[in-house]
């Protein structure tokens, strides 16, 4: 049923004067490869070559769209030409760059700075596979989040939003340095099947507005998928997603959990921006990162004996953690 | 052409912040608009979203890089933000449609013209004179108007418009222009909620004191405290007029905010005025032309920036 994904160009082909190493990660959208430029530079390169659309045999370079596939291919074109422009106006160094954009082989290439390192959400996989208490060190996340924060203000200032920010998405450099991933704004139309357009999202990170029709996106809509981020290094999972949490929300219940781990201000910044009604979350970044900068001494408020009881409760009738 | 801009929104004491603002400049041109969706109809926000996105995409469209007929563009586009917000409360089947005012200004060579509809304001300011104003079209100020020529009784309420887009009717719309800018004039669009708290003569004195960058926060700021927790959307965005040619090299990077629209290729259009998101883009097909001018808008931004960096 489901068809063959498109084939990657091979080792050692050249694109735009760029010399293709290897395939470094493959999505919905297409493919990106670790290659090097006429300096011997590396950089990453990013091929448009939407998976359900283009179909490409190995070994050949020019993807094959079916002519009834041809508008959606033209419009996931325009999301990535969008992701161009919308990246190639922002210099910061919390922010991917882009180095050049081109087109060759009847689809576009974007080439952008090659990063050492790992992501977000492999650090946190290792992390907590080690079963301490923390996940991670308050002062290590406060201060990565600092500076994911410093390059989001950057991002919305260009009135711009990201909305798939996610522990994937963050890259953690091995000269630990935070940068952003992937605005793939292609995602979004890439979705389309039928009539309607089912906008994409990741569950637990996406706020209740990107599940609606009709839902204002903005800011807050950055910044509750930071909250979301934040939890996760906190309790090395991803929270539950909005619609389950709309319907029960078990959100503070699990932070309680984490108390006397973390101050209660940390869990509070969290909890302020995992805020269901968006006008509840700081409205903009900068907000945020005044409270997550603020050095006060931290506070930590232990259990009290009914909370621990409750909290246990709660895993018996679940049979999982909240 | 230079110009410097500042522009600041902010939702006061309301639920939603229903005014937009943008602006969008290729090499010759800048286009400069601010609406306010309007209370009582559904979904102001996306009103005013839309307008604008009509003004900048008609602007995309025709500014290559001139306007050969600024004042019919003006009225076209703002018409066809009137036709977009008609299309969405169709295709949605909305039982009423949404609906804004809007004003738009032109900067093009050493002219200004613009265009409004509603009570979204313009004012421009020369030296600490204020030259021009656009006329609301609420019943109050046609009143004053007309007072002189037919008597009328009733005292309006201000916020009572006889247009805007998105009515049944077809929208009014007035132009003006050319007019011809000098260095340091400054226009300032702005919603009710600046002009309703903050004095004409107060707007064009603030105007003429200080640079935009503290003006023009500087008036939000005042409308917002005199209309204290009640406070409508606050919007302002103010422009400078700094010379029609490009400067020398040097003066141009020190012009703090300042934008010079000689850096841009021919071909290519900038703009802070975000595209539809996702779902309700009407779906334009992409041609060979479109792609080729993507990619090389792209490589310009990244030229810029790149030479930002070093």
């Amino acid at each position: 049923m489901s068809k063959p994904k498109p084939a990657p160009l091979p080792s050692g082909t050249v694109v735009g004067g760029y010399q293709i190493i290897k395939k470094l990660a493959a999505g919905g959208f297409g493919v990106v490869y670790l290659a090097e430029d006429s300096d011997r530079h590396l950089v990453a390169v990013k091929e448009y070559l939407p998976s359900s659309l283009a179909e490409r045999a190995p070994g050949e370079l020019m993807p094959r769209v079916k002519p009834e596939k041809q508008p959606l291919y033209r419009l996931g074109l325009k999301s990535f030409f969008e992701e161009g422009r919308n990246l190639a106006q922002i210099s910061h160094p919390s922010v991917v760059s882009v180095l050049n954009f081109f087109r060759e082989n009847d689809t576009v290439y974007m080439v952008m700075n090659y990063l050492q390192g790992d992501t977000l959400q492999d650090f946190i996989v290792t992390a907590r596979d080690l079963k301490r208490d923390k996940v991670f060190r308050e002062s290590t996340i406060r201060s990565l989040f600092d500076e994911i924060l410093r390059g989001l203000r950057i991002v919305h200032q260009h009135k711009m939003l990201h909305l798939d920010i996610k522990p994937a998405n963050v890259f953690v450099t091995n000269d630990n340095k935070a940068v952003m991933l992937d605005f793939g704004a292609a995602r979004e139309v890439l979705s389309k099947e039928g009539n309607f357009i089912r906008p994409m999202y990741t569950p637990g990170f996406a706020a209740p507005e990107m599940y609606r029709r009709d839902g204002t996106l903005g800011p807050w809509t950055d910044i509750y998928a930071i909250g979301a981020c934040i939890y996760a290094c906190m309790q090395g999972y991803p929270p539950n997603d909005a619609p389950q949490r709309l319907e029960k929300d078990r959100l503070a219940l699990s932070l309680s959990r984490l108390r006397n781990v973390y101050s209660d201000n940390l869990i509070e910044v969290a909890e302020w921006c995992m805020s269901l009604d968006p006008l509840s979350r700081p409205q903009s970044v900068f907000a945020l990162q005044k409270e997550l900068a603020r050095e006060t001494e931290r506070r930590y408020t232990k259990l009290s004996f009914s909370e621990r009881l409750k909290l246990q409760l709660e895993t018996l009738k679940t049979g999982q953690k909240a | 052409m230079r110009f410097s801009v500042y522009q600041v929104s902010r939702k006061g004491g309301r639920d939603k912040n229903e005014d937009r603002m943008g602006y969008c400049y290729t090499r010759d041109a800048g286009l400069f608009a601010l609406a306010d969706g309007m209370g009582g109809h559904p979904e102001g926000e996306v009103a005013s979203q839309l307008a604008l996105q009509a003004l900048a995409s008609s602007f995309q469209r025709e500014a290559k890089p001139r306007l050969a007929e600024p004042l019919r563009f003006l009225n076209e586009a703002v018409i066809a933000g009137h036709h977009q917000l008609l299309r969405y409360a169709t295709e949605r089947g909305l039982m009423d449609t949404p609906r804004t005012t809007v004003v738009a200004c032109l900067l093009q060579g050493n002219a200004a013209y613009w265009a409004h509809c509603g009570d979204s304001r313009l004012y421009l300011v020369r030296g600490n004179k204020l030259v021009a104003r656009t006329r609301d079209h609420s019943y109050t100020e046609l009143q004053e108007t007309l007072s002189q020529v037919v008597p009328m009784n009733d005292r309006y309420n201000r916020n009572v418009l006889f247009t805007c887009l998105g009515s049944p009717g077809k929208p009014v719309v007035d132009t003006a222009g050319p007019v011809l800018m000098q260095p340091g004039d400054r226009v300032l669009l702005c919603s009710d909620g600046l002009w309703g708290s903050v004095s004409d003569a107060d707007i064009a004195q603030a105007l003429s004191r200080c640079s935009l960058a503290d003006s023009v926060p500087e008036l939000v700021e005042r409308a917002l405290r005199v209309a204290g927790s009640k406070s409508d959307n606050v919007t302002a965005l103010g422009v400078e007029f700094e010379a029609a040619e490009a400067a020398e090299a040097t003066e141009a990077t020190e012009a703090a905010r300042g934008v010079s629209t000689s850096d841009l290729g021919e071909e290519v259009f900038a703009s802070t005025i975000q595209a539809a998101i996702g779902a309700d883009a009407p779906v334009e097909d992409l041609d060979e032309a479109e792609i080729e001018r993507s990619i090389k808008e792209i490589n310009e931004a990244i030229q810029r920036t790149s030479s930002k960096r070093r």
